[in-house]
């Protein structure tokens, strides 16, 4: 008999594992253990008249499967040290208890608690771009023309590219599909905009831009992804008149609408675009615009309209070293306002509900702290989760809490130069460094045992 | 030297991929393929599922992911055409048996399958953009089986066949068709809905269209009703046993739109069975489920609404005008209450106390109400006749319900002063007189006309209680302080009005008999000595007096007789006959007054205490009265009343309607002055719907009014015309 009162008999590798049903159960239906349990979780009987097996004999590592079966009994994940993770996370590949092991591994997302756990180099020849966190803890880093692709467990992937293409942003769809977005050769119909792949970095489907029915090659630049109503929203440069935001459908992967740039507002050259979903509303900011003026604004695209608006027009005539320049924005849905950074590390708000305000600086920066920015240092970053507000100067990352913003945590790694973006998503924090091409990862360590 | 040979050297590239066994793919793959034929032949338990599972894992491990997948394929769209074959094959009822045992075993063997493949499903399958195996074994019998020309077209016709064979009444294989449509629900709600739903509404639609038809030409109104409330239970509960739970929405409209939607205003307008007459004859049944199954309708309830409006403004209409009912106020207005029960309690048991039903109910009651603009007078007589006699011996809390319901009524009257007036008249004769039965049912009914109206409106009813409580007081130290000059003299009640709050008519004061006038000048400088700087006027016209008299055979009665009356006997006195002249030349009470006491001194029956030559009905000016000492009575106490008229006469109703007119204008003038204080300029429509505003709780101002009062202020110099416009107006501070 395999089972005697629920008890299950395992021959791994010559070694032997006897467990109980209700522990294989916690490996689920999608797994190879499961799978041995009939409808009702019971070990399944043999048909009448056969002879009952022992044991279960799996051809596998004997020394990983305990590890994993401890994982089942108790939620836990040790691994002694002389076990590499590669080869943990084959054998739990093999049971299909990957996701356990990657659940087992860091806990929810805390700014406050956040724990050092890589440093991954690169190899590219440039700086960097942008880094991207995954849906599922894997992260993807574009330089110049590359996006490199790492899963969760931190393995590279076929790196992307569209084209060779200068990349300027990339996005994640799901865990297995990105979007980047890169600059396009004058004449060739290349660049643009496409999916892959990114487990195997082939390219899925390639996004067009059809102006007036003419289907036409266009440089994408910031990009945005609508959680609820699966749209992608990108800035297109173009043709002389065909600057503005483009919005593709992530299913059907066609072009749904085109906002186009009216003046007074530079959207084909945006920095920043965030999907708003209460407000149902885009945020666009460009910040570093070719001639105009700063430029912060919310799109509707039901109408058409641009709902609201801010520009330093006027505020920086005089174009002195000193004057604070918003050099980063993120709208923060919840106190109806929108966050920016000035290039002293200065936070400051805007008031979403009226339409004509100044920005609010909190000033966090000493004036005899203050150092003029040289060339090397990168230019602030700002991003959101739960609640708590994360900002990059220099080296390290700030974390500020509450209604008030308290300074509460800052994350510092020692070498790589200062940080020139980072990303939060899969309950993870990726920090990508300038100099050496070097990517923080950081994640929150699963709750103490009470 | 020999020419050097050159020697080619090649170097042979280092071979990375270690040869396999080149059938190993193949041979691996044969394993896999005997196992799911096993499956699928019931053979599975001889597997050993963990090789299984490790050579699906070694195919993918080594690239042949794609030979694994598309063999899969090939051996799975293999079984299912087998099994296409062999449901075509059932015959007749067999046919969704047969379906039903095949979907359960490729579920079955599905589920093995994707077991063994789970390597294939996690890593392969994502990767490549492939189905996942659950789906794809879905997919696949979706294709071979269900859209197989030969079963498609006939496993709809039979469902739908079974399903009409239940609604004529047969029993048929429920758990079965749980199956089936289960089935579909599983191979995508697209199948589910384009495969089944789309034509099971459609024949539905037809089917009921057919049924609804007969059942109207033979039915009346609530059995139609019944009947399709019973086919619409039926399809929810059809929905439940062996339907997807979305389709209970699509197929109850297709119900609700057949059965009732269409054929709506027949049913409701149906002679003799509609929704008049079931709200005639307090159909609380019916109409309940008319109220329920309209509800589910468009336009449905507010159709039931209309006709119910129409009609009740149309009997109430009736009611309000019926010079019959016109005759006698207590039953006119009871009738409004009784009408009114009648509705509440059909709003309350069928209408699921609906609050658009209720206002219907009411803005009906409040038109026609205001219909008859006797209303106010006649509720007013209502209220007087329950707290005067009505109510003895009922408790207290049916009283209130009693006033509940009259407020009710009242909140109906657009011509809330007029009541008041009447009200106040009312209740001053009552309090008077002492007739009231109550004191405490008195004011509650003020306390909700104050909770109605606000402390204005009864203010003025107020001030009388206070009046009748002080002048108790007032004779109280009266008497104890004159005690002793009194004596035995007649008894005196003085009830001390004050001017303004009590509906008095100017009336000259009668000669008074010498024993009263003492007294009288008594209580004067009594009243004056502790109230200076006052004025007392007798209202003879209002009191009333107990007389003794001895009549011939030595009878003792005690006479309860007005004031008037108490005058004309007195005169009886000292005298045996007195001609009318005589009389009116005595007592110099008005002649109409003076009438009316003779008239029901001498000639009514049993109460005739003087004797009248001629002997008629009417009283002339020559007539001559004599002492009857005939005057027999078996009770002690004789009441004489007054003939007096409760209903107004078409004078007097004239007057109250000029009173009620002149009491007016002050209220809508003090209306435009606060209204232009606060805001200074404004045109004339807008004062006019302000003031409407302002006055509304009280009475509905008639703009010509206004204008009027308007026109007035302006002469006064409270307000101006604008210079630039006329329509203007400027507050004059």
């Amino acid at each position: 008999m395999a089972s005697r009162r629920g008890r299950i008999r395992f021959n791994v590798g010559g070694k032997i594992f006897e467990t109980t049903a209700t522990t294989l159960a916690n490996a689920g239906r999608h797994s190879m253990l499961g799978a041995l349990l009939d409808d009702s979780w019971n070990p399944r009987q043999p048909a009448e008249g056969e002879a009952a097996e022992a044991e279960y004999f799996i051809d596998r590592n004997p020394a990983c499967f305990a590890v994993l079966l401890d994982l089942l009994r108790t939620g836990e994940l040790h691994v002694p040290p002389n076990m590499p993770e590669k080869l943990l996370n084959r054998e739990a590949l093999f049971y299909g208890l990957l996701d356990q092991v990657r659940a087992a591994r860091w806990g929810p997302f805390d700014g406050n608690r956040l724990q050092l756990v890589d440093s991954v180099s690169g190899r590219a020849p440039g700086d960097g771009t942008a880094i991207r966190a995954g849906p599922d803890g894997g992260c993807c880093v574009a330089h110049g023309s590359m996006v490199h692709v790492y899963d969760w467990m931190l393995e590279e992937h076929r790196p992307i590219s569209l084209d060779y293409q200068q990349v300027n942003d990339v996005g994640y769809i799901d865990a297995e599909s990105i979007v980047i977005s890169a600059r396009e050769r004058l004449g060739k119909g290349d660049g643009g905009m496409g999916v892959f792949s990114s487990s195997t970095g082939e390219l899925r489907h390639r996004f067009r831009v059809s102006h007036y029915d003419q289907v036409k090659s266009f440089t994408a630049g910031a990009l945005s992804l609508g959680s609820s109503d699966y749209k992608i929203f990108a800035s297109c440069k173009g043709r002389c008149n065909e600057y503005g935001i483009g919005v593709w459908d992530q299913i059907t992967g066609q072009q749904v609408d085109f906002f186009y740039e009216p003046p007074g507002c530079c959207l084909g050259d945006a920095d920043k675009l965030q999907w708003l979903d209460g407000d149902k509303c885009l945020m666009v900011a460009t910040l570093f615009p070719r001639t105009d003026n700063c430029f912060i604004g919310l799109l509707d695209f039901r109408d058409k309209s641009v709902i609201w608006s801010w520009s330093d027009a006027g505020t920086s005539v005089s174009l002195s070293l000193d004057e604070k320049r918003v050099l980063h924005a993120i709208a923060i849905e919840d106190s109806r306002s929108i966050c920016v950074v000035n290039q002293y590390d200065d936070l400051g708000f805007i008031d979403l509900r009226s339409n004509a305000g100044g920005v609010r600086w909190s000033s966090r920066s000493k004036l005899t702290n203050r150092k003029a920015p040289n060339e090397e240092s990168c230019y602030p970053k700002l991003a959101t989760h739960d609640g708590q507000l994360f900002s990059s100067m220099n080296d390290g990352i700030s974390v500020f809490c509450g209604p008030e913003r308290v300074l509460t945590s800052t994350l510092r790694r020692s070498y790589g130069g200062s940080i020139c973006d980072f990303s939060i998503g899969g309950d993870r924090l990726f920090a990508l460094h300038s100099e050496e091409n070097v990517f923080d990862v950081w994640e929150t360590p699963p709750s103490p045992i009470i | 030297m020999s020419a050097q040979k050159k020697r080619n050297f090649k170097i042979e590239a280092f071979k990375h991929r270690v040869e396999l066994d080149p059938n190993y793919a193949e041979r691996t793959w044969r394993v896999l393929e005997h196992a799911i034929h096993e499956i699928y032949n019931h053979n599975a338990s001889g597997l050993s599922f963990e090789e299984l599972y490790r050579n699906a894992y070694n195919m993918v491990l080594h690239k042949y992911g794609e030979k694994l997948y598309s063999g899969l394929v090939n051996t799975m769209t293999g079984h299912l055409k087998e099994i296409a074959r062999s449901i075509e094959a059932a015959q007749g009822g067999f046919f969704l048996e047969e379906l039903n045992v095949k979907w359960g075993d490729h579920n079955k063997a599905l589920q093995m399958i994707r077991d063994i493949l789970m390597y294939m499903d996690r890593t392969f399958v994502p990767s490549n953009h492939k189905t996942p195996v659950h789906e794809l074994g879905l997919n696949l019998w979706r294709d071979n089986i269900i859209h197989s020309s030969k079963i498609q077209t006939r496993l709809l016709d039979m469902l739908l066949d079974l399903i009409h064979r239940e609604r004529t009444g047969e029993v048929i294989n429920r758990g079965l068709m749980r199956n089936i449509t289960k089935m579909l629900m599983d191979l995508g709600s697209s199948v589910y809905q384009e495969d089944f739903e789309k034509p099971f509404l459609g024949v539905s639609a037809s089917f009921y269209s057919v049924e609804s038809q007969q059942l109207i030409e033979c039915c009346d109104c609530g059995e139609y009703l019944r009947k399709a409330e019973r086919r619409l239970n039926e399809e929810i509960e059809r929905v439940s046993h062996y339907l997807d739970v979305k389709s209970e929405v699509k197929i109850t409209s297709v119900v609700e739109g057949e059965m009732i939607a269409n054929h709506m205003q027949r049913l409701v307008h149906m002679e003799n069975s509609g929704l008049v007459s079931m709200l005639v004859d307090d159909k609380y049944e019916d109409l309940s489920r008319m109220y329920n199954l309209f509800h589910r309708v468009p336009d449905g309830l507010s159709t039931i609404k209309d006709v119910m409006t129409s009609h009740l403004r149309e009997t109430g209409k009736q009611l309000v005008s019926d010079p019959e009912k016109l005759k006698d106020p207590v039953d006119f207005v009871q009738h409004l209450l009784d009408e009114k029960d009648k509705y509440d309690k059909i709003i309350s048991k069928a209408f699921n106390n609906d609050k658009t039903f209720q206002n219907a109910l009411n803005s009906s009651f409040e038109y026609f109400i205001n219909q008859n603009n006797r209303s106010p007078e006649f509720i007013s007589l209502y209220v007087d006749d329950k707290l005067r006699k009505g109510l003895k011996g009922v408790s207290e809390e049916d009283v209130e319900v009693v006033l509940d319901k009259v407020m009710m009524l009242f909140r109906y009257l657009q011509e809330k002063d007029v009541f008041e007036k009447y009200y106040k008249q009312h209740l001053a004769k009552r309090l008077l007189s002492g007739k009231s039965v109550s004191d405490d049912t008195e004011r509650s009914m003020i306390v909700k006309l104050k909770t109605e109206c606000g402390y204005q409106f009864t203010s003025k009813l107020e001030g009388m209680f206070t009046d009748m409580k002080t002048s108790i007081d007032t004779m109280q130290g009266f008497y104890s302080s004159q005690y002793s000059e009194i004596g035995d003299g007649p008894t005196l009640a003085v009830q001390v009005l004050t001017t303004g709050s009590w509906p008095t008519q100017p009336s000259a004061p009668c000669n008074l008999p010498a024993e009263i006038v003492v007294i009288c000048e008594k209580f004067r400088t009594y009243y004056l000595g502790t109230h200076t700087g006052r004025r007392l006027t007798w209202q003879t016209n209002m009191g009333t007096a107990d007389i003794k008299a001895t009549f011939g055979k030595g009878q003792k009665h005690e006479l309860n007789v007005s004031t008037y009356q108490m005058c004309i006997l007195m005169l009886f006195n000292s005298a045996d006959q007195l001609t009318y002249r005589e009389i009116e030349q005595a007592t110099e009470i008005p002649p109409s007054d003076l009438k009316r006491c003779l008239q029901s001194l001498a000639c009514v029956k049993g109460k005739n205490v003087l004797r009248k030559e001629p002997m008629s009905k009417d009283i002339a000016e020559d007539d001559a009265f004599y002492f009857n000492d005939k005057f027999m009575s078996k009770f002690f106490k004789v009441k004489i009343g007054t003939v007096a008229a409760q209903k107004e006469s078409e004078p007097e109703k004239q007057e109250t309607r000029q009173r009620v007119e002149e009491d007016r204008k002050p209220q809508i003038e003090a209306a435009i002055v606060r209204i232009m204080k606060s805001r200074r300029v404004l045109d004339h429509n807008t004062i006019v719907t302000e003031v409407t505003s302002q006055l509304q709780s009280r009475f509905l101002p008639n703009p010509v009014i206004i204008k009027k009062r308007i026109e007035s202020l302006i002469e006064r110099e409270f307000l101006e015309r604008d210079k630039a416009d006329r329509k203007l107006y400027r507050y004059l501070a």
